[in-house]
C-alpha cells in the first residue's frame, strides 16, 4: 500500500482524537464520559483488531485482559503505585497472560480457538467473582481514584484521547512495519508464510500478546473512569461486544475500532426508545452488515466512495 | 555440465510415508548436486507431491532421513529451512491475495533480513524495495506492483508465486508443477527466467511437471517416481525413452 | 460412599447425556456445512420456551413436544440454514462464525424480553426407585435411556441407510458426493433438521433441572463444545465420550470441589485437551500441516 494512504489513514484517526477533545467542551459530563468511553473502548477494540482483523486469529478473551488491566489499577493505586506505572504493569501482565494464551493458538486454528479464548474469559470471570480476598467478589472495588491532575470529567477524557493518541502511533508504527505484513500474512496464507520463512508460532503467541496488552491498557483507563468496577462489565457479553465493535467497523481495517466503537457508546443512546429491544436490534443489524460486507461499514463506505485497492 | 565433484545440496535416504496402510513414498533415495534441475516426473498419485512435503517438513515422514548439505533436516519447520536457504512453490498457487503485489514480495524476503526486533524498528519495506522492484521487472510485473493480488489474472498470480520463491535469493528452490495452467507463450519466457536463476544465480532446482516437454527442455536430469518408488533416474532422454517409464504411464 | 459415588455416577451421565445431543448437533452441523454454531445452546432454550408457551395455554407436554419439535425444524432448522448460513457462507467461516455469535445475542435478547429474565420451572418426572443402596430416579433413569435411544438411533440413521450413508459421504467430501449423484443440498439440510431434533430433544432433558431461562443456552452450548473437541471433533462416537465425561467429571467436581468453580470444569478440561491431546479422546491426530 503507498505511503501516502498510509500516511492519510494516520492523518484521519488523529483528527478524530483532536475532534473528540474539541467537542467535549460543548458537552455535559454525561457526553464527556461517552467519549471517554469510546476512547477506552477504542484501545480495547484497536488491540483485538491487530489479533483478529490483521492476524486472522478468533480471541474472546479481550474483555478479560480489560479486567485484568481494571484489576491491576484498582488495585495497585491504592498502594501507592502511580497511575502510569499500574497501566504498564496492567499491560505487561496481560502481554504474558497473552503469549500464554497463543499457545493453545498454536494448536488449533480459528473457531477452535474461539471457544478456548471463550474458555479462558470464562475462567477469568470466575476468579474475579470467586476470589473475594482479591477482587472484593461481587462487591468489587470502589473509591477508584482518578491520577491526579486529571481527576475532572474533561481532564480525564484528555488522559483518555492521550493514551489513545500513543497506541495509535503505536499500532500504525507496528502494523506498516514488517511485523505488520507478518500478521497479515498469518492471516492470509498462514501455510505460505512458514515456507517463507515466516515464525509462524512466534508471530501468532506476538499477534496475541500484543492485542492483549492493548486490552489491559485500556482496562487501566476503564477503572479510574467509572471509579467502581466489579466483575459483571468483563463476562462474555462484552468478549462479544468488542469483537462486534471490530466487525461492525471494519476487520483489519486500520480505523474500524475507531468506528465499529462509536457505534457502541454512541447507538445505545440514539436508539433509547428502543430501550430493551435494542441489542436484539443492533444484532440483527450486525447479522445484515455482514451478510452485505463482512468488511463492515467502513468497507461498506469504500465499495461506495473508491474501488478498492488496498487494506488501510 | 554439472561436474560429478559438485557438491550435494539435497539428499533423501530411504524415505518413506505411509497413510494408513498406503506407502505413498515407499523408500526413495536421491541426490540433488549444487547447479542441477532435476525433474521429477511419474503419474499421478505416484507419490511426487508426498515426496516433496516430506522434504520440506511439510510432513513428517514415517521414516528415512532428508539431508541439507550433509546434516540431517529431517522434520525440520518449512520456516526454519526456509531461513537455511530453500525456497518452494505448491501445486496450487499460494500468494497473499489481501496483499499487493510488492508486499507480496517484500513479505516473501524481509524474513531473511536482521533480527525481526530490529524489522519492527527499520523501515517498512525491511530494506527490499529495490529488490521487490528488481523481482517485479524479471517477472514483468512492474504495472501490477500496487495491485492486489487477489486481482491478477491466473497467469500473472502463477507468475508472482514463482517470484515470492525466489525473492529471498534461495539456494535450492522446489518447483511443484511451475507450468501447470500456464500458456504456452508465459511458459518459455518463464522457462528462460528459470534457466536464467540456474546459470546466473546459481540456484538448484528441483521440478515436479507433468508437461513433458518443458522438462524435457529445462531439466539436466530427471527421475521418475511410480507408486512411490524410483523407477528411473537418469538423462531425460534416457529416462523418457525408459521401457520401465513408458509402462508406469501408459499402465496408469 | 460406594452408592454415593454410583449416585453420582448415575446423575453425572444422565447430565452427560444432554450434554453429548447438543455436541452431537454441533459435530453435525460442522461436518455438514462447516457452521460453528455459536448459538447452539440457545437452540437449546428456544424450544424450551416454545413448549412452556404451548404448555401456558393448559396443554400438556406431550402436545406441546411436537409443536416444539415442528417449530424447531423450521426455526432453527430451515430458516437458520435459508437466512443466516447460505448467505453467509460465501464470505468464508470467519464472518459466519460471528454471525452465529450475532444471532446467540440476538436468540438471548429476544427470549428475555418475551419471557422476561425469570427461570421458569418445567414438567419433569418426580421420585424413583429403591434399589438396595442406590436410588435410582426417573429423570435421569428416563433421560439416560431417551439420549442413549436417540444416539443408537442416529448412528444406525447415519451408518445403515442409504441417506445416511450419503449424509456422511457429503460431510466427507462435497464435491464427490456430488459426482455420485447425491443431492448435496438436501443432505446438508437433513443434517441441519437432525440438528434441530436433537437439540429439541435436549430441551425436553435437560429443562426439569436447570429451569427455563433466556441465557441457559450460554453454559450449555460451551459445555457442548467442549465436550464435541473433548471426545474428538467430527465423530459421533466422539461428542458421545466427550457429553459423558463432562457430565461425569462436573457432577464429582460440584459435590467434592469448591462449588462456585463448577462452571470452570469444562474449561479447564478444553485447555487441558487442546494444549496435551487436540485429537481428541478418540480423535486421530492430525497431519502436520503448517
Amino acid at each position: 500500500m503507498s505511503h501516502a494512504r498510509h500516511a492519510a489513514v494516520l492523518g484521519a484517526a488523529l483528527a478524530a482524537l483532536v475532534l473528540a477533545g474539541l467537542v467535549s467542551f460543548a458537552l455535559q459530563p454525561y457526553g464527556i464520559y461517552l467519549l471517554s468511553l469510546w476512547a477506552v473502548y477504542t484501545i480495547a477494540a484497536t488491540g483485538l483488531n491487530l489479533t483478529l482483523g490483521y492476524a486472522g486469529q478468533v480471541s474472546l478473551a479481550q474483555a478479560a485482559f480489560v479486567g485484568i488491566g481494571a484489576y491491576t489499577t484498582a488495585l495497585l493505586m491504592p498502594h501507592g503505585v502511580p497511575f502510569g506505572v499500574s497501566l504498564m504493569l496492567g499491560a505487561l501482565g496481560c502481554f504474558v497472560l497473552g503469549l500464554g494464551l497463543g499457545f493453545p493458538a498454536l494448536r488449533v486454528q480459528g473457531h477452535y480457538l474461539a471457544f478456548v479464548t471463550l474458555a479462558l474469559t470464562t475462567l477469568a470471570f470466575l476468579v474475579m467473582r470467586n476470589e473475594t480476598w482479591l477482587t472484593g467478589g461481587i462487591g468489587g472495588i470502589s473509591n477508584i481514584r482518578r491520577p491526579a491532575g486529571f481527576a475532572s470529567g474533561r481532564g480525564y477524557e484528555f488522559l483518555c484521547l492521550g493514551v489513545l493518541a500513543c497506541v495509535t502511533l503505536l499500532a500504525w508504527w507496528l502494523l506498516r512495519s514488517p511485523w505488520g505484513r507478518a500478521f497479515m500474512a498469518l492471516r492470509e496464507n498462514p501455510m505460505r508464510a512458514a515456507s517463507l520463512g515466516v515464525d509462524v508460532r512466534a508471530y501468532t503467541l506476538l499477534a496475541f500478546a500484543i492485542g492483549a496488552a492493548l486490552g489491559g491498557v485500556a482496562g487501566a483507563l476503564y477503572a479510574p473512569l467509572v471509579q467502581y468496577i466489579e466483575p459483571s462489565p468483563f463476562s462474555l457479553d462484552f468478549s462479544l461486544a468488542l469483537l462486534l465493535m471490530v466487525v461492525v467497523g471494519g476487520s483489519g481495517l486500520f480505523l474500524g475500532p475507531f468506528l465499529g466503537a462509536l457505534v457502541a457508546v454512541l447507538l445505545p443512546e440514539w436508539l433509547r426508545f428502543l430501550q430493551d429491544y435494542y441489542l436484539v436490534i443492533y444484532a440483527a443489524l450486525v447479522i445484515v452488515l455482514l451478510a452485505l460486507c463482512p468488511e463492515g461499514l467502513i468497507g461498506l463506505a469504500e465499495r461506495h466512495l473508491f474501488r478498492r485497492k488496498g487494506r488501510a | 555440465m554439472i561436474g560429478p565433484d559438485a557438491p550435494t545440496v539435497l539428499e533423501a535416504r530411504d524415505l518413506v510415508r505411509s497413510f494408513g496402510a498406503v506407502r505413498a513414498v515407499d523408500g526413495i533415495s536421491f541426490a540433488v548436486r549444487e547447479g542441477e534441475i532435476l525433474g521429477v516426473i511419474g503419474p499421478n498419485g505416484s507419490g511426487k507431491s508426498t515426496l516433496f512435503n516430506c522434504l520440506l517438513g511439510q510432513l513428517l515422514p514415517s521414516a528415512g532421513q532428508v539431508l541439507l548439505d550433509g546434516r540431517d533436516v529431517t522434520g525440520m519447520r518449512p520456516a526454519a529451512l526456509n531461513r537455511l536457504g530453500v525456497s518452494r512453490t505448491f501445486q496450487l498457487l499460494q500468494v497473499f491475495p489481501q496483499l499487493s503485489v510488492r508486499d507480496n514480495l517484500i513479505l516473501a524476503g524481509q524474513e531473511h533480513v536482521g533480527s525481526r526486533i530490529a524489522r519492527l524498528f527499520g523501515s517498512p519495506d525491511a530494506g527490499l524495495g529495490a529488490a521487490a522492484d528488481r523481482m517485479l521487472g524479471l517477472f514483468r510485473l512492474e504495472a501490477l506492483a500496487a495491485e492486489m493480488a487477489a486481482s491478477l489474472s491466473y497467469g500473472q498470480q502463477k507468475l508472482l508465486d514463482a517470484a515470492i520463491a525466489f525473492m529471498a535469493g534461495p539456494r535450492l528452490v522446489l518447483l511443484d508443477e511451475p507450468a501447470g495452467g500456464v500458456n504456452p507463450t508465459l511458459l518459455a519466457g518463464f522457462r528462460e527466467r528459470l534457466r536464467a536463476m540456474n546459470t546466473e544465480a546459481g540456484a538448484t532446482f528441483v521440478v515436479i511437471e507433468h508437461n513433458m516437454e518443458f522438462v524435457m527442455s529445462l531439466c539436466t536430469r530427471v527421475i521418475c517416481i511410480a507408486q512411490g518408488k524410483i523407477i528411473a533416474n537418469g538423462a531425460p532422454a534416457a529416462v523418457r525413452a525408459d521401457p520401465a517409464v513408458i509402462e508406469a504411464y501408459l499402465g496408469d | 460412599m460406594a452408592a454415593l459415588l454410583a449416585q453420582l455416577l448415575l446423575t453425572g451421565l444422565a447430565t452427560g447425556a444432554i450434554y453429548a445431543l447438543v455436541a452431537i448437533g454441533f459435530s453435525l452441523l460442522w461436518q455438514g456445512s462447516q457452521v460453528v454454531n455459536f448459538a447452539q445452546g440457545d437452540f437449546v432454550t428456544l424450544p424450551a420456551f416454545v413448549m412452556l408457551g404451548v404448555m401456558g395455554y393448559g396443554l400438556p407436554l406431550w402436545v406441546a413436544m411436537p409443536v416444539a419439535l415442528l417449530v424447531s425444524l423450521l426455526v432453527l432448522g430451515v430458516l437458520f440454514r435459508r437466512v443466516l448460513v447460505q448467505p453467509m457462507l460465501r464470505h468464508g467461516v470467519m464472518p459466519l462464525v460471528i454471525a452465529t455469535m450475532a444471532l446467540s445475542i440476538f436468540m438471548e435478547n429476544a427470549m428475555k424480553n418475551v419471557a422476561s429474565a425469570e427461570a421458569y420451572p418445567f414438567p419433569g418426572l418426580s421420585g424413583g426407585i429403591d434399589l438396595g443402596p442406590l436410588f435410582l430416579d426417573w429423570q435421569s433413569a428416563v433421560t439416560l435411556l431417551s439420549a442413549v435411544l436417540a444416539v443408537l438411533a442416529l448412528h444406525l440413521f447415519l451408518s445403515r441407510t442409504r441417506t445416511g450413508r450419503a449424509i456422511q459421504a457429503t460431510a466427507q467430501n462435497p464435491a464427490v458426493a456430488r459426482l455420485l449423484g447425491i443431492n448435496v443440498d438436501r443432505m446438508i439440510l437433513i443434517t441441519f433438521l437432525i440438528n434441530a431434533a436433537l437439540v429439541t430433544l435436549a430441551a425436553v432433558l435437560i429443562s426439569p433441572a436447570y429451569l427455563v431461562k433466556f441465557n441457559n443456552g450460554e453454559a450449555i452450548g460451551l459445555t457442548a463444545f467442549c465436550a464435541a473437541i473433548i471426545g474428538g471433533f467430527n465423530q459421533v462416537r466422539g461428542a458421545v465420550a466427550g457429553g459423558l465425561l463432562l457430565g461425569v467429571t462436573e457432577t464429582f467436581a460440584a459435590t467434592f470441589g469448591p462449588d462456585q468453580y463448577r462452571a470452570a470444569v469444562p474449561m479447564v478440561l478444553l485447555i487441558v485437551f487442546v494444549l496435551f491431546r487436540p485429537q481428541g479422546l478418540l480423535g486421530r491426530r492430525e497431519e502436520r500441516r503448517v
